[in-house]
């Protein structure tokens, strides 16, 4: 009883024992301690796969159940209890078809594209903080860590245009490069005016500088939310910024000539984004894993459930942007209002 | 054989393509082709590429009765069948001479405006999806269905209502039809304000559709637009106050006009369009009176040999039936005027120079329905 | 400047006005009929595939096999009428009566010209088949009999007739 309660809320001691304890284990078989290492990081990377294939499940089952409540319908009830198997029914369904590859498309391109969106969305999981030591690794650059992978799936969105050989494909990607690339800017600057607040880009540290509900950020930053929560709904291309696939203009964007498993990758990838989003939004905004009672852990995903669902709600709400309305916003209200934004916060730090 | 209408100039390279949009798009409605002549996302050309689904009616039509063509007619402009059967049979009862019973046209009015009003609203639904909104569809929908339901209880028909028949009705209103009827239209007017709330207040909307395929007038006149389409140019023409068919003429209403003839005036007119209908019948329920739905018809129609056109105002504009009859129990041959055809033809002369993103906004703001263009 | 700010303020309030019908939507009931389990209740008038009924009083069909309905057939979806043959003679009743699932629009047109009110639109609507042959149906021997409120309705309909009859008659 006692060591489950220490498990749930003092993760962080539990996982140091433990690695001593391995540790010390190890060294009396008089055997390299790297293995050892790589041993753990390799458990670590399967602990956060099996998360993020499970969450991606939970997540689809989820935005169609939400949709649902907004459109006065049911959603998926059929399969399993309230249909919650039907997400395991529909990624089977995708597993097993055929895998068609267009004639002319560029092959090698073609295949890794949706390796290329995927990896990074999986890389950003290093530094995500799930609860009190829950990290994979607390780099002390950890948010810089994350602009930089999740910069890097423009290229894989990209290349699937590309390699497609269509012409909507070769649309849906050049306008999701243009995209993602303009709205890095304000998401860059309005973490920088969080960064002012924390004066760490360590994870951890951003954290710790939020420890009660009064210090939370968005209390100090409420547009710096808002603004967070444009940009990054725009970074990972969903609705109303769902412009590279946008449906009714594109067919289906850059995701056109993919099915079956390779598409498959590409709909994992955009809510494993989706849940990335929310996540950093709730560590740099909402005080992370930290809440009264219940355990670090499950205040984390409440969390960061509570802004995906208000995504989603945005999402079943809005029609589409258009393409240079979409620049228009970034470059005329966003980037102003987050550099208006950052220098109100630097003077704040400076003289209060 | 050319397998694209439009050719890219030679000489100088240029970064012009060719986007063929259809006929399998998801927002051309149906089979429609239209072929863009493309530099970036820029239209530069657009031609559309009708007879996708050529039904060959107008010749069908030649070899069949007059009173069986009826059912035929719903099949064009699915969308507001009644309108079709009606300016059928408009046209069939002027060559016979026949005058339909007040109830009769009273009950004819009441199921066009239902008609346009479900018609409306599949287009906002349709709308909605073409400008990336997801929810509309559904909260429209359910509205459609209350007034399918309505249709489909007076005539058994849930699209093709083939509801009219020459010289009035065969079927009388069902006996709660008039309370159903009261009943949706109490809280109809609440739903538009939604819609409008959801979709059309919108800024995003707005700026997206805001001074977007601007159709001049001269432009929108010399291309023979109608309906909705034309009146957002600020043109008041509706054949309902102008050339008044089947009683229109004791019903008050407005005729809802745009201001510059941009895309979101023509999606502007047609939601004021729904409140006007929803005022037509209201006092519709008050003139209805007992009496007779079928005026005297021979058993045999048999009009005697001349010609008639006759129109009437549909949801997408000027639906008009052309009948030549040579006297016999056949007509000679009967064209159509579909609307929808002219309000594609003007899309040339309003999309290029706009993104595609804008030519699927403005596309669906000219309200088409693919089968009544082939026929 | 206050443009700007304008800008931004209105289409904040718009923003925030269709959010709302949204959200009101989440507590209002779905609308859904769940298909197979709940069927749609539906109208009296409703058009679904044509069957020639057997009047329960008579406990037989109606049906004088006199052609008025493959007459007034806009595609010739009833293909054929025969008549009963007894002692050399045909008499005025049906003894096949084919019928073409697949070209018929249901329009209604051979229902309303019956003066027998012999044949009637049932409420059966999923029709589809995976095979074209046997969409030909024969409506004599399958001896449909109709329920509920549809029932009545077309008992209504033959009784006003053979009452209009008598008083033509008169």
């Amino acid at each position: 009883m006692e060591l489950i309660k220490d498990i749930l809320y003092n993760t962080d001691k539990i996982l140091k024992d433990f690695y001593n304890w391995a540790y010390k284990l190890w060294s009396s078989f008089n055997l390299p301690f790297f293995i050892l290492d790589i041993v753990f990081y390799l458990l670590i990377t399967l602990a956060v796969a099996a998360f993020l294939v499970f969450n991606a499940l939970f997540i689809i089952y989820y935005d169609r159940k939400v949709a649902a409540k907004f459109q006065v319908r049911y959603g998926p009830n059929r399969v399993g209890y309230k249909g919650i198997l039907q997400t395991v029914a529909d990624t089977i369904k995708l597993l097993i078809k055929e895998d068609i590859n267009a004639d002319k498309v560029d092959k090698i391109v073609f295949f890794l594209a949706p390796f290329l969106v995927f990896i990074p969305s999986f890389l950003v999981f290093l530094v995500i903080p799930f609860g009190k030591g829950l990290i994979p690794a607390d780099l002390n650059i950890g948010i810089l860590y994350v602009l930089a992978i999740t910069g890097l799936s423009v290229l894989g969105i990209l290349s699937a245009g590309w390699a497609s050989n269509n012409k909507y494909s070769l649309i849906g990607g050049m306008r999701s490069a243009a995209q993602i690339i303009s709205y890095e800017i304000p998401m860059v600057l309005v973490i920088l005016s969080v960064l002012l607040l924390s004066g760490s880009l360590k994870m951890g540290d951003i954290i710790n500088a939020q420890s009660s509900i009064s210090k939370w950020f968005i209390f100090v930053q409420p547009i710096g939310f808002i603004l967070f929560l444009i940009a990054g709904n725009a970074e990972i291309n969903r609705a109303p910024f769902d412009l590279p696939e946008a449906e009714s203009e594109l067919v289906s964007g850059f995701i056109t000539e993919y099915s079956a498993m390779k598409f498959a990758f590409f709909f994992l990838a955009e809510y494993t984004n989706l849940f990335l989003t929310s996540a950093i939004a709730t560590t740099l905004f909402l005080g992370g894993w930290q809440g009264p009672f219940l355990p670090p852990f499950v205040w984390f995903i409440i969390k960061t459930y509570l802004v995906i669902t208000l995504l989603m709600w945005f999402r079943w709400t809005f029609p589409r942007i258009r393409v240079d309305h979409l620049m228009e916003f970034s470059w005329k209200y966003l980037t102003p209002i987050a550099f208006v934004n950052l220098i109100a916060t630097a003077i704040l730090v400076k003289f209060i | 054989m050319n397998k694209f209408p439009i050719e890219i100039e030679k000489g100088l390279t240029t970064d012009e393509y060719i986007l063929n949009m259809g006929p399998q798009h998801p927002s051309t409605h149906g089979v429609l082709r239209v072929v863009l002549k493309m530099d970036g996302e820029v239209v530069k050309d657009a031609i559309p590429d009708v007879g996708y689904i050529h039904t060959g009616l107008e010749k069908m039509f030649e070899n069949r009765k007059y009173e069986q063509i009826i059912p035929y007619t719903d099949r064009t402009d699915y969308l507001s069948a009644v309108n079709n059967n009606l300016a059928y049979c408009l046209a069939v009862e002027k060559l016979l001479g026949i005058e339909v019973p007040e109830r009769a046209k009273i009950m004819r009015v009441i199921l066009c405006e239902l008609n346009r009003i479900m018609s409306h609203l599949l287009w906002y639904s349709a709308y909605g999806l073409d400008m990336g909104a997801l929810t509309p569809i559904i909260y429209a929908f359910r509205e459609r269905e209350e007034v399918i339901d309505l249709v489909e209880s007076m005539t058994g028909g849930r699209l093709t209502h083939n509801a009219l028949r020459i010289g009035g009705f065969k079927y009388d209103l069902p006996k709660d039809f008039i309370y159903k009827l009261k009943n949706f239209i109490s809280h109809f007017n609440d739903r538009i304000d939604e819609y409008e709330a959801l979709l059309i207040n919108n800024v995003i909307f707005v700026n997206r559709t805001k001074d977007i395929g601007v159709l001049k007038k001269e432009i929108a006149i010399s291309y023979g637009v109608t309906g909705p389409s034309l009146r957002g140019s600020d043109i008041s023409y509706d054949l309902r106050k102008i050339e008044p068919y089947s009683g229109y003429e004791k019903f008050e209403f407005d005729v809802c006009t745009g201001k510059n003839g941009d895309t979101l005036d023509r999606c502007k007119v047609r939601m004021n369009e729904m409140r006007q209908s929803i005022r037509i019948l209201e006092q519709a329920i008050d003139h209805l009176k007992d009496g007779d739905i079928m005026a005297k018809v021979p058993k045999v129609i048999k009009p005697a040999p001349g010609e008639i056109y006759c129109a009437v105002e549909g949801p997408r504009g000027e639906t008009g039936v052309y009948i030549v009859s040579d006297g016999s129990e056949k007509p000679y041959r009967i064209k159509l005027r579909s609307p929808s055809f002219s309000n594609l033809s003007v899309l040339k002369e309003i999309v290029v120079g706009y993104k595609i993103a804008d030519l699927v906004a403005i596309m669906g703001s000219l309200d088409l329905v693919i089968p009544e263009i082939d026929r | 400047m206050i443009k700007y700010i304008k800008n931004i303020i209105t289409g904040i309030i718009s923003l925030c006005e269709g959010l709302s019908v949204t959200l009101k939507h989440v507590f209002r009931k779905p609308i859904t009929l769940q298909y197979p389990e709940q069927k749609p209740d539906l109208q009296l008038r409703y058009r679904g595939r044509l069957v020639m009924p057997v009047d329960p009083e008579k406990n037989d069909i109606r049906c004088t096999a006199c052609m008025i309905c493959a007459k007034v057939c806009p595609n010739h979806s009833i293909l054929e009428i025969e008549k009963v043959i007894e002692d050399g003679k045909p008499k005025p009743k049906a003894k096949k009566y084919i019928y073409n699932l697949g070209t018929c629009m249901f329009c209604n047109l051979c229902v309303e010209a019956c003066p027998f009110a012999a044949i009637i639109m049932s409420d059966e609507y999923a029709l589809a088949n995976e095979d074209k042959e046997k969409l030909i149906l024969e409506l004599v021997s399958e001896k449909y009999n109709l329920t509920g409120k549809k029932l009545n309705w077309w008992k209504s309909k033959f009784k006003d007739e053979t009452i209009n009859k008598e008083k033509v008659q008169k």
